[in-house]
């Protein structure tokens, strides 16, 4: 058994609570204990940022250094979440003055970042420390027959510096897919462009163009379902994709929950049953 | 020796109907541009890129291979047979500008683009000395502010490359940002040119960028552009321009995570679209789902201290006012209401206890309307 701390941001509580049930449930079955880190924050989501980089650094800081203190590595799933995580990392690490001076204040909660866990995202946690051979064997309902479209999202492949694959042609989230028993489309209009989940509130139209662009492509190549690792690129395919004038009515999964069910947990409790646009596939 | 397979895009609008592509092969040596070179001297001469200094300094050589935008001189040909596993790599010009031949694009339309963010330096006379005989100064600690972007070559890359571009035909393009930033972080540049780059900006798409990271990502001169852009939105927000949905949508990440470490989706399109619909809707929407619905987040342990830190660090950034006090109060009121209980008791409670707090649940599907 593998034991590591989970990060859930904002997806995996509150009404999303769910989401962390069906994660758990499905990391059980390869041998994974997932352990909510329940004191860390919201990372910031990438738009603290605008307002000050070093308060970014220093939340982020003192998320990893909750994962330090129970001496576990961390797993984050959300693509936003590890980009943001993993670059205040790169900073805490080489950056010594910055180090120092956020510890002086994570010292008031006894907290310290020293940079001894790992962060993980789910594709590069699923390829070297479960291994695709694990998830292969935990397979129960192979997903024979499914035209599955892999869609990374932007933030595990962009920048270099923090990318969890080769980011110009990656091939983890394809071998998991694989190991599933599905038929992997990789190759389809759209598949590198952004999901524009982060323009939602900030430029309407472009999410909106963007959800054309991706879900025209993987409807074209006659795919039955996007997944992707990211629960925001999840979101924006199931409940943005509504606000479209025409939606293409592509149905989408997180990657976990078409995990979850592959390993035999049903629709219903792995999350599939409860999408806008709804998953017909069997 | 080994070789790989290049197919080129050729065109020459006066002569040809439509692109084609035309395969050569050519030895895994070297750079790409090495490769494109070995092509015009060795199979075709015909064929047409820009290139010049082979050092990655006059950043006329950018090409797409297989969709991915690389500077070809800095792009070695094995690591482009390793990447895509001995496949065919196609050669295509950049995006998003107008082809002239083959791999030439007419840079224009990009450069007219920046021209608009005033990508020069506007001296401020009481810092920069007006008579051409006196020295006017710059300390290293203040190039340290804009020691990347200077490097900037104009490759165009990051355009090629860009979310936002694609699809925002008005947006400036991340080098163009960036080198707005650039003067905006130098200390001998007037104040009232600042004011005007941020509103010339803001008119250029600045909210529109989707911080895909790409630009970063093929950038070969380490310059950040999305980092950037989020340092313009922040000088925008500062300088007063709050009436956008983004400086809404910042001004609830920065007070409801001081608040409860989280922010709140219930609220998000309220708070920046004035829509309290969506809030019912949604509520209505998890509700029928059978999702317990939180309308506040759950305060965390260690909430009190992880506002310490919070404001200090605002603080020692002279940012502390950014903070709006009674906007906080508000969310404070909410969760003890919500929880009943001041939020100092709040975070107390272990996560498990708020969670199945089932009381909570049903107060909740009352107070929102749900079933
Ligand atoms: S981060 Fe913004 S500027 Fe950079 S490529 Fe993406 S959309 Fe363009
Ligand atoms: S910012 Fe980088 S990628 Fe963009 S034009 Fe300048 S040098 Fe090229
Ligand atoms: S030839 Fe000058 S940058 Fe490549």
């Amino acid at each position: 058994m593998v034991k590591v701390g989970f990060y859930q941001g904002c997806c995996f509580q509150g009404q999303d609570a769910h989401m962390f049930e069906t994660m758990k449930e499905m990391f059980k079955r390869i041998d994974v204990d997932v352990v909510l880190l329940e004191e860390t924050t919201c990372c910031g989501g990438n738009t603290i940022d605008e307002e000050n980089r070093k308060l970014s650094y220093a939340i982020n800081a003192r998320n990893i250094a909750l994962a330090e203190r129970e001496g576990l590595d961390m797993l984050v799933s959300c693509n936003t979440c590890y980009m943001v995580i993993a670059k205040a990392k790169r900073a805490l690490d080489t950056d010594k003055k910055l180090r120092e001076e956020i510890n002086l204040l994570l010292k008031e909660e006894g907290l310290e970042y020293k940079g001894t866990s790992r962060i993980y995202h789910l594709l590069d946690f699923f390829r070297d420390v479960v291994g695709y051979e694990k998830i292969r064997n935990a397979v129960k309902r192979p997903l024979k027959g499914w035209k599955v479209a892999a869609y990374y999202g932007c933030h595990v492949l962009y920048p270099k510096e923090i990318a969890v694959d080769n980011s110009d042609n990656p091939s983890s989230l394809q071998e998991i897919l694989k190991a599933l028993g599905a038929e992997v489309i990789d190759d389809y209009e759209g598949n590198d462009a952004c999901c524009g989940y982060h323009s939602f509130f900030t430029d309407k139209s472009m999410t909106l163009k963007k959800l054309n662009r991706i879900l025209g492509g993987v409807k074209k190549v006659g795919a039955d379902i996007v997944a992707t690792p990211c629960p925001l690129c999840f979101k924006s395919f199931d409940i943005y994709q509504t606000n479209m004038e025409t939606p293409p009515h592509v149905p989408s999964s997180f990657l976990p929950e078409i995990m979850a069910y592959a390993f035999g947990i049903d629709k219903e409790k792995s999350g599939l049953a409860h999408h806008l646009i709804k998953v017909e596939k069997e | 020796m080994e070789t790989a397979i290049l197919q080129v895009f050729r065109y020459d609008p006066e002569k040809d109907q439509a692109p084609y592509y035309k395969e050569y092969e050519v030895p895994v040596e070297g750079t790409l541009l090495n490769a494109l070179l070995y092509i015009k001297d060795n199979l075709d001469s015909t064929l047409t890129f820009r290139a010049f200094c082979r050092s990655e300094v006059c950043g006329s050589c950018s090409v797409k291979v297989n969709g991915k935008t690389k500077l070809a001189c800095k792009t070695p040909m094995k690591e482009l047979v390793e990447t895509w596993k001995g496949k065919p790599l196609r050669i295509e010009p950049l995006n998003h500008m107008k082809v002239i031949k083959d791999l030439v694009v007419d840079i224009d339309k990009p450069i007219e683009k920046m021209k608009t963010l005033i990508p020069w330096l506007v001296p401020d006379p009481r810092v920069v000395p007006t008579d051409p005989m006196h020295e006017s100064i710059i300390y290293p600690e203040e190039m340290e502010a804009y020691k990347d972007q200077i490097h900037c070559m104009l490759c165009f890359s990051c355009y090629s490359a860009c979310e936002a571009v694609a699809d925002n035909d008005r947006y400036r393009g991340p080098f163009a940002f960036s080198k707005a930033y650039r003067f905006q972080v130098d200390r001998r540049d007037i104040e009232t040119a600042k004011e005007k780059r941020i509103r010339y900006a803001i008119s250029g798409g600045l909210w529109s960028c989707v911080q895909c990271q790409k630009c970063i990502y093929v950038c070969p001169k380490g310059v950040k552009p999305a980092e950037d852009i989020q340092n313009l939105r922040g000088q925008a927000v500062k300088k007063g321009f709050t009436d956008k949905p983004g400086a809404r949508k910042l001004k609830h990440f920065v007070d409801w995570i001081y608040a409860t470490g989280q922010i709140n989706r219930l609220y998000l399109p309220e708070e920046v679209y004035g829509n309290k619909e969506a809030r019912e809707k949604l509520t209505k929407a998890y509700t029928e789902m059978g999702v317990e619905v939180w309308e506040v987040p759950k305060p965390t342990k260690g909430l009190m201290k992880f506002r310490d830190i919070y404001l200090e660090i605002l603080s020692k950034e002279d940012k502390a006012l950014d903070l709006d006090f009674s906007h906080v109060r508000k969310i404070d009121r909410m969760v003890s209401e919500i929880f009943k209980a001041d939020i100092c008791t709040i975070v107390d409670r272990t996560h498990e206890e708020g969670r199945s707090s089932k009381g909570l649940i049903s107060k909740l599907k009352g107070l929102l309307g749900g079933k």
